[in-house]
């Protein structure tokens, strides 16, 4: 059956630090029912292998419309394609960026820029959900997105805090899939709004006890009807509690930093965001997705886009200078992306249309060779002239970078294998 | 008031059309579905799950039809009711009631609304869902409700019809793709920018579907007093030149972009319906062109086939077709015989929806116990499916157990963001905020999260409506633990009041053992009340 062929992903597969999650479960008493045939104390010897990969961690500024690389990252000053738009240079000598990213360009030595993704989806349900999974949407298989991919490799079970958090909900972002509820993401609407109803209604005992009363409430819709929706609830309550009984709970709270680094982030939704993103990962969790709407920029592409990089240049450089400084760059992936780029020639409405032949992605930490432009495009930036990369080549590069083999193969629900990426080489020059 | 209609009925009947003649017998059709399906479906080997206890189909045709749970004396009256044709019965005078008109325009409403690309789009909803109600109460046949949100033209605020236009701004390529996918089932959109991988249509052909709709436009009502939108058409002649705002204002003809050229006006396009290539000459005006493709689209046997379709996926959990909006004939359904048997009769039922209900509702496959969704190479039909409740019927339901009364309430959840049109949102809003979901999306993918679980837990405004209360202004819950001296009986209350069931054996001695452990009568029920309502079955429609 279904639900105990997931089950048994879930626990086989989420070997890490489970010591926390057992002794919250074990103080709701966990005889119950739901739990399948592998005890937690075996997970739990499971685990040690994967010392190594725990800390790694991943932050994605998801760019939501499709940004326009030539005002952000590939600049064509040259080329009546790139507009009024100018470039600038970088901290690397011979990187050039657009101007409207000053503050970036100042840690550009950390950065690694593709300049040359490449894709056929020109559609932001399908591009989005591509940019997200690795795969394109098929009928039938539930495919995780990549934050829960992350997350069920090497999420780090120990912090009592969801290891997926994504802040700002995105479109056709995805969730775990076939992965469960586990990896789901933990969706704030903003990061000045942490998460709401955190407080139980009573001592912390009889919560604990309220919820153990529950545990003997569910068998009988467990027994036939509702086998599959009771353990994924069970779950649900579990990961909630255990949250909200967690000290940790304050790494919401961006309101406990310093007034000069809420500053050094910028106070906006945008910089309060990555603050946040920076706040979890410290405190255990694994992936974070920011995200900034407003990319699709049909019209009006130069104002629009002015705006936007106003918004994300200061906190993204900050991120990436803040995390050097704790010594958390180099296990923390940082990528900047978003599902496509925009057509090099100006529409009549000073806009910008969906481009996926030639777009960017930026990427920085987490082992990745910073100061460097990987391809290229001609001179007006219609075509990738050099070493093009696929989605599945840049998918196949975040898994390594974070220690994830990119063939691991999951069973999806029909028990098909299903591999993290199905294709595509690793950019070695990331790592070179 | 009834033999009034039948006589009317009668009449019209005898002067033109065929719409009010006799439906098809409801027994006779739902014993047929039933016969098809083990024909196409079943065989000796296939496990079928039991038909399910009273307090089951009770709870199930309560939330289906009216999307609310029935009361502990509604429970007990239908199980202590000896007719045997009681569930047919309760079914009947569920339709009857105005609750099924309001949970149906809900539902119509998420549908249209889930897609809005606006926040604004909301100012249409109240007109919407109060439209809608009296057209499902009074059984407006679906082909004429259709008609008239594809012809609709006024202001968003007083005419609901205008709400699929509303909620894509007026934009012609939006506009058509919701409705030849809210209508026909046929995402033809997908042919937008490309021909379509995996089916039939063209490029072309969604763009002379479009050619339908290129002169709609909305556009704000200018007034100091309110803020509003209306649905204008604008017949003008061509201007020649391409438009900015053409979703404001109309434009006399659709033109098809060019790819390779975006900032050209793109090729003319006649308006041509897909599915039968049925054209109309450019420079028709408005009213003809959506009154003929509203025609159009009701003739087609998509459009029986997509409400038919839709509603047996909300009602056994499963539709024929999946998703539900996605059908058209490249698509195999699961059960052909049987989608393609119940289409035809609900079109020669007149498109009545509640004719639909009492098919379904009484066939042995709605009956069926619920198991987990199957996997896709098991046999379809073989159960019913539970479902998670829309936001709607959890609020209702919540209201009902904890007999709350929703104009004296304060909201029930908290951390919601208003939005800039809701204004501070009724309870019942901002609940939905918190608990709806898109109800086109496969409903295997629709999970609880995180922040609802802890809604339901820690909300301390559903927390104090569960508990006992002070002694001077007791809750419901006070109430009964004043009333109800025995703690069985108390236990088998607030099971009937919260999962409209009562505790198995089991059960009661579960929560007895718990009683034994804790000294306050109170803290007890309190506790089994919390618990009952943070259970996976309170939320779940089984």
């Amino acid at each position: 059956m279904t639900y105990q062929l997931q089950h048994h992903i879930r626990v086989s597969a989420n070997q890490h630090g489970i010591t926390s999650r057992r002794d919250f479960l074990r103080a709701v008493g966990i005889a119950g029912a739901a739990v399948g045939a592998t005890s937690w104390t075996d997970a739990l010897s499971l685990a040690a292998d994967d010392l190594r990969k725990r800390q790694k961690a991943c932050i994605l500024l998801w760019m939501e419309g499709g940004p326009s690389q030539m005002e952000t990252f590939s600049p064509k000053p040259d080329h009546k394609n790139g507009g009024a738009t100018k470039a600038i240079a970088t901290n690397v000598s011979g990187i050039h960026i657009a101007e409207n990213l000053p503050k970036v360009a100042q840690v550009m030595d950390e950065i690694a820029l593709i300049r040359s993704m490449t894709s056929k989806e020109g559609s932001h349900p399908r591009a989005s959900f591509y940019m997200h999974h690795g795969y394109l949407p098929m009928g039938g298989v539930k495919f995780p997105t990549l934050g829960a991919n992350v997350v069920h490799q090497i999420g780090n079970a120990a912090c009592e805090l969801p290891s997926f958090v994504r802040i700002g909900k995105g479109r056709s972002s995805g969730n775990a899939g076939f992965l469960g509820v586990d990896y789901d993401p933990l969706v704030l609407q903003s990061a000045t709004r942490p998460p709401s109803n955190t407080k139980p209604a009573t001592s912390e005992d009889r919560y604990l006890r309220r919820l153990r009363l529950l545990q003997g409430i569910e068998s009988s819709f467990a027994a036939a009807e509702g086998i599959d929706l009771v353990a994924d609830h069970r779950k649900l309550l579990d990961n909630a509690s255990q949250m909200i009984l967690s000290p940790k709970m304050e790494a919401f709270d961006i309101a406990r930093e310093p007034v000069k680094m809420r500053d050094a982030y910028g106070q906006t939704s945008f910089g309060s965001s990555c603050l946040m993103a920076r706040r979890l990962v410290e405190r255990g969790v694994t992936f974070v997705e920011v995200n900034l709407g407003g990319w699709d920029t049909h019209n009006d592409n130069f104002s629009r886009v002015k705006t936007l990089t106003g918004s994300i240049d200061q906190p993204m450089a900050q991120l990436l200078l803040d995390l050097r400084q704790r010594g958390m760059l180099d296990n923390t992936l940082v990528i900047w992306m978003g599902e496509f780029g925009r057509t090099p020639t100006i529409n009549a409405r000073s806009g910008r249309d969906h481009y996926p032949k030639a777009f960017n992605v930026a990427l920085a930490g987490g082992g990745v060779r910073g100061g460097q432009v990987i391809g290229k495009t001609d001179a007006g930036g219609a075509q990738v002239t050099d070493r093009p990369v696929q989605v599945k080549d840049l998918f196949r590069s975040i898994y390594t970078t974070l220690g994830i083999d990119p063939d691991h193969e999951n069973r999806s629900h029909i028990g098909r294998p299903i591999r993290l990426v199905d294709e595509g080489e690793v950019v070695e020059e990331l790592f070179g | 008031m009834r033999q009034y209609g039948w006589i009317m009925a009668g009449l019209l009947i005898v002067v033109a059309t065929p719409r009010l003649a006799a439906k098809p017998n409801v027994d006779r059709v739902a014993r047929q579905i039933d016969k098809l399906l083990a024909e196409e479906l079943f065989d000796d080997t296939t496990e079928l799950a039991p038909k399910t206890n009273d307090a089951t189909y009770l709870r199930r045709v309560w939330l289906d039809l009216v999307g609310d749970i029935p009361s502990p004396e509604h429970t007990t009256a239908f199980l202590l009711d000896p007719a045997t044709d009681k569930r047919e019965r309760v079914v009947r005078r569920l339709l009857a009631h105005p609750q099924f008109g309001q949970n149906w325009a809900r539902y119509w409403r998420d549908v249209i609304l889930s897609r809005k690309l606006e926040d604004w789009a909301v100012l249409v909803s109240n007109a919407l869902v109060t439209m809608l109600t009296d057209d499902f109460n009074s059984g407006k046949p679906w082909d004429l409700v259709a008609e008239k949100f594809i012809t609709s033209l006024g202001d968003v605020r007083e005419n609901g019809a205008t709400a699929i236009m509303m909620a894509q701004e007026g934009r012609t390529e939006e506009s058509t793709a919701e409705f030849s996918r809210i209508f026909l089932g046929i995402q033809i959109q997908c042919a937008q920018c490309h021909d379509h991988p995996y089916d039939r249509w063209k490029r072309e052909q969604f763009h002379e579907l479009a050619a339908f709709f290129p002169r709609i436009g909305v556009r704000p009502v200018k007034s100091v007093m309110r803020r509003s939108f209306a649905v204008i058409a604008n017949d003008r002649p061509d201007r020649g030149k391409k438009s900015n705002k053409a979703n404001r204002r109309g434009e006399a003809e659709h033109y098809m972009p060019d790819l390779d050229n975006p900032a050209a006006r793109g090729t003319r396009m006649q308006p041509q319906f897909f599915l039968t290539s049925a054209q109309l000459p450019w420079g028709t005006p408005d009213a003809e062109r959506r009154g003929t493709i509203a025609h159009w689209f009701t003739e087609s046997e998509w459009f029986a086939t997509a409400y038919v379709n839709r509603m047996w996926a909300e009602l056994i959990g499963e539709g024929f077709y999946e998703p539900v909006d996605d059908m058209g004939p490249d698509r195999t359904p699961s059960a052909p015989k049987v989608v393609g048997y119940l289409s035809k009769e609900f079109a020669r039922s007149g498109f009545d929806p509640k004719w639909l209900f009492r098919v379904i509702c009484l066939t042995e496959a709605y009956q069926r116990e619920c198991r987990p969704r199957r996997l896709p190479d098991a046999t379809p039909f073989t159960a019913n499916i539970a479902q998670r409740l829309r936001g709607d019927q959890l609020f209702s339901s919540l209201l009902t157990t904890l007999e709350l009364e929703e104009n004296k309430i304060q909201s029930m959840v908290s951390g919601v963001p208003k939005g800039k049109f809701r204004g501070r949102g009724t309870p019942r809003m901002v609940f939905h905020l918190a608990f709806g979901f898109d109800p086109s999306v496969p409903r295997e993918t629709i999970t609880g999260s995180i922040p609802q679980s802890l809604a339901m837990m820690n909300t301390p405004q559903i927390n104090a409506a569960i508990s006992a209360g002070s002694r001077r202004r007791p809750t419901t819950l006070g109430q009964l633990l004043d009333t109800i001296e025995d703690d069985d009986m108390l236990t088998c209350e607030l099971y009937l009041r919260a999962l409209c069931r009562e505790p198995t054996e089991e059960e009661r001695n579960y929560v007895a053992a718990y009683a034994k452990s804790i000294d306050d009568r109170a803290e007890v029920y309190e506790d089994l009340l919390w618990t009952l309502i943070n259970s996976s079955e309170y939320v779940h429609r089984k």
